[in-house]
């Protein structure tokens, strides 16, 4: 018998199994989460693209392909989703600003747009147009952020620079966590002259309290005030997943860390347990239901072989666009690689089809058919699908009591 | 192991690196792991000694989407440094932490009273050891010479107590062998030395290879003979389960990690298969538990929260994000003082954001460095569960049956 006995272990730590362990262990049930790493959502602009096809993200997911997986959640789950992650996020002040029916543009490092739908609450004064001017306040030798590329395509753009002691992003934003860095910050704000309408921040203002940051630079200023998401390391990314883990946990949740899954335990239509690598005697999990949440390719999920795309976990048939040389287009920015379309194919009760198993439960971005890039819809299917897919699951371990 | 090509810079080591946030002089785990990497492959004399600014939490291996294990490639490269340069004094002196803690204990009052003293301060700081916490008490009566406690149980523990508990808190260890004695458990204090990792961690793999080996031999024998190894120090379990098999290459390494537990877990282990049945007693503490980076490393999840989660009254609340710095003997040399009290300060501002008014933590050096830079008092979770079973250091035992 294993040491360990939960109701359900959910397998990765994104988006989508964060969410889908919190809604479980609010309702009552054991919920242990296994995670080899961190996950891809560290990476991300923290913003929540629900589908960026249509002004309206709702319609957007609509005129989606049949076959994409946003179809197998009712719409009334999807609403429900982006709300529970709302006001989860507001708990935990990381709070989000936006409304499932208007996508909006985001200020990219670039000085490009980005749509997304929910945006943290530092990046919503975001520039709607190319009127507004800006004025950029960044750090002298931040590695990770050149205003050069905004001001080229904004020309009305002014810039100034404020030197933190430190060139690289973690440390600038652990600084503006201190009470005198921030002060003397402040002192230094103050003096300056500002007369654009907005000011922009490259996304380094803090950890836990960049949105009181945010607020308390707008108010010394009057000015609305913003970060810019900038390329990993990404601080709206980890303020995400900080919060995402803060909330898994007040639920009731417990987290094994550097716990890749390596082996399974099963019998006849159910998976008994997951085993992790061990030095020694067998380390492994018992639980009566699993969630799927490991990402796709960069998530660790699944790995593309020269022949074939392999799911890592249970080994479950994955979905193949077509042939090895379907994956890929010639034009390597293309949105539109086939390889967007593998992963895993659920039914509506989000269990893989075409497997034997029953208790397993899949959701997020190992979905197949889900084409993230080319629709924009990376966290906000996490949650819709990681939502769906918890409340099949609980379904499940009720009906089996 | 993943091989440092197999990183793809996505920096989320980065993010999660304690020592990378607070000092400019160490380029990060990317860099000083994986990205230095194919150049250390020209065996050309190191040059690299900010790998010594590495602390060792492991936290960027346990963060590493890829399998990468940075820790480890700068543990190797600290390993190398070391032999190719001369050590210095505090690095010798760490790293021989076993044999200084036996003097300082046989010479206790002395040694006290120097440590405490303003020109033993002065003199520890002229060799470059940070005062900046208080050295821990030497305690004349350490507790290898504590005696066996045979239960007559079906269940026999050989107990890998580890430096901290042995020459600081043997009160503690006292106490952990009657808990397992009051579960009808065999205890027997096997002969031990100081697992290897302070030497490891100060850059002389020979000195740890030693120890490690000394170690191996006694507990293999007590193998042998149906004993289940316990440790509850997570550093020496760290060291114990994985550098034994990994790093050290010691021979018996597997057969230790196959038979050595977490105390936690074991006392898991016996409640799960119905050789013990605890009745825990109400505590009345309000306690931010705080995770050891190696407890979380070990990959057995926190089985101390599933014991303390069955204490009535107990309130705690965990924290698992928050380094505190002093990574053993790394915050006591002078070069790093500042930077494992920056990182500490983070830790108790964590822990201060909890309200609660106690920390709790599996690993004696961060109970140190959190006590004495919070002024809070701090506990092990095996002291809440002896004070949950009212067990204390002098609770005699049913049938006692002493040998040694």
């Amino acid at each position: 018998m294993s040491v360990n006995e939960y109701d359900v272990v959910v397998i990765g730590a994104g988006v989508a199994g964060l969410t889908a362990g919190a809604y479980l262990a609010e309702n009552g049930f054991k919920t242990a989460l296994v995670t080899a790493g961190e996950p891809t959502a560290c990476l991300s602009t923290g913003c929540i693209d629900v589908c960026s096809l249509d002004t309206n993200p709702m319609a957007g997911i609509k005129n989606l392909p049949p076959e994409h997986p946003y179809h197998l959640v009712p719409e009334e789950i999807v609403r429900e989703s982006l709300n529970i992650f709302k006001s989860a996020m507001a708990n935990t002040g990381n709070s989000y600003a936006g409304s499932p029916e208007e996508n909006r543009p985001v200020l990219s490092a670039l000085g490009t747009s980005k749509i997304s739908c929910f945006l943290p609450s530092t990046m919503e004064a975001a520039p709607q147009n190319m009127e507004e001017s800006l004025h950029i306040v960044t750090f002298t030798g931040l590695k990770d952020f050149y205003p050069g590329y905004i001001i080229s395509r904004r020309p009305n753009t002014k810039l100034s620079e404020y030197d933190a002691g430190s060139s690289n992003t973690m440390s600038i934003a652990s600084r503006f966590e201190e009470k005198d860095f921030f002060e003397k910050f402040m002192v230094w704000m103050e003096k300056l002259i500002i007369d654009a309408d907005k000011i922009a921040f490259p996304a380094v203002l803090g950890m836990a309290s960049a949105s009181d940051i945010v607020n308390t630079i707008s108010i010394l200023t009057g000015k609305p005030v913003f970060e810019i998401p900038t390329i990993p390391p990404s601080m709206p990314g980890r303020r995400l997943f900080n919060a995402l883990k803060e909330n898994f946990r007040t639920k009731g949740g417990s987290i094994y860390w550097a716990w890749p899954v390596t082996g399974i335990e099963k019998a006849g239509k159910e998976i008994e347990a997951v085993a992790t690598h061990s030095e020694g005697r067998p380390n492994s999990i018992n639980a009566r239901a699993f969630i799927l949440a490991t990402g796709s390719f960069v998530g660790g999920g699944l790995t593309a072989t020269r022949e074939s795309i392999v799911e890592n976990v249970f080994n479950l048939p994955v979905h193949l666009p077509g042939p090895r040389e379907t994956w890929f287009n010639d034009d390597y920015f293309s949105l539109n690689h086939g390889i967007g379309r593998a992963g895993i194919i659920a039914d509506s009760s989000m269990r893989p089809a075409a497997s034997p198993w029953k208790n397993i439960f899949v959701c997020g971005s190992i979905l197949g058919e889900t084409q993230v890039l080319k629709n924009g819809c990376g966290h906000g299917l996490a949650l819709a699908t990681a939502l769906a897919a918890a409340k099949s699951c609980a379904e499940y371990l009720n009906d089996e009591l | 192991m993943m091989n440092f090509e197999h990183c793809i810079r996505c920096t989320v080591c980065v993010e999660n690196c304690p020592v990378f946030r607070v000092n400019s002089e160490f380029p990060g785990p990317k860099q000083a792991g994986p990205d230095a990497q194919r150049f250390r492959l020209e065996r050309e004399k190191a040059e690299d000694s900010w790998v010594l600014l590495c602390s060792q939490c492991k936290r960027c291996e346990m963060a590493c989407p890829s399998g990468v294990e940075p820790a480890q490639i700068i543990l190797r490269a600290q390993q190398r440094y070391g032999k190719e340069h001369p050590q210095t004094a505090t690095h010798l002196l760490f790293a021989n932490n076993y044999y200084l803690s036996a003097l300082g204990s046989f010479t206790a009052p002395i040694a006290n009273l120097i440590a405490s003293s303003g020109i033993g301060k002065q003199l520890l700081q002229r060799i470059g050891v940070s005062t900046y916490i208080p050295f821990p008490k030497f305690l004349f009566r350490t507790l290898r010479n504590e005696k066996n406690m045979l239960t007559g149980g079906r269940k026999k523990v050989a107990f890998f107590y580890g430096c901290f508990i042995n020459f600081y808190r043997p009160d503690i260890g006292r106490k952990i062998i009657r808990l397992l004695a009051s579960m009808n458990v065999d205890v027997v204090l096997p002969p031990q030395w100081c697992c290897g990792l302070p030497a490891l961690g100060n850059g002389n793999i020979t000195l740890a290879r030693h120890f490690a080996q000394k170690n191996a031999e006694s507990l293999s024998n007590y193998i042998d003979a149906g004993y289940d190894i316990v440790y509850t120090c997570t550093s020496c379990g760290l060291c114990l389960l994985h550098d034994y098999t990994g790093i050290l290459k010691i021979p018996q390494g597997k057969k230790i990690a196959e038979n050595t537990y977490d105390l936690h877990e074991y006392i898991i282990k016996l409640m799960n298969e119905g050789y013990a049945d605890p009745e825990f007693g109400a505590v009345p503490l309000k306690t931010a538990y705080h995770i050891p980076c190696h407890l979380r490393a070990l990959g057995i999840g926190y089985p101390a929260q599933k014991l303390m989660s069955m204490i009535p009254e107990l309130k705690f609340e965990i924290i698992d994000d928050a380094c505190c710095g002093l990574s053993g003997s790394y915050g006591f040399k002078k070069e790093n003082a500042f930077t494992a009290i920056q990182i500490g300060n983070r830790a108790v501002s964590l822990i201060k954001k909890t309200g609660m008014d106690t920390i709790t933590a599996d690993c004696g050096s961060c109970r140190m460095q959190l006590s004495g830079l919070s002024g809070m008092p701090s506990f092990d979770p095996a002291e809440i569960l002896c004070e949950s079973l009212r067990i204390n250091e002098l609770t005699p035992l049913k049938k006692p049956n002493n040998i040694s």
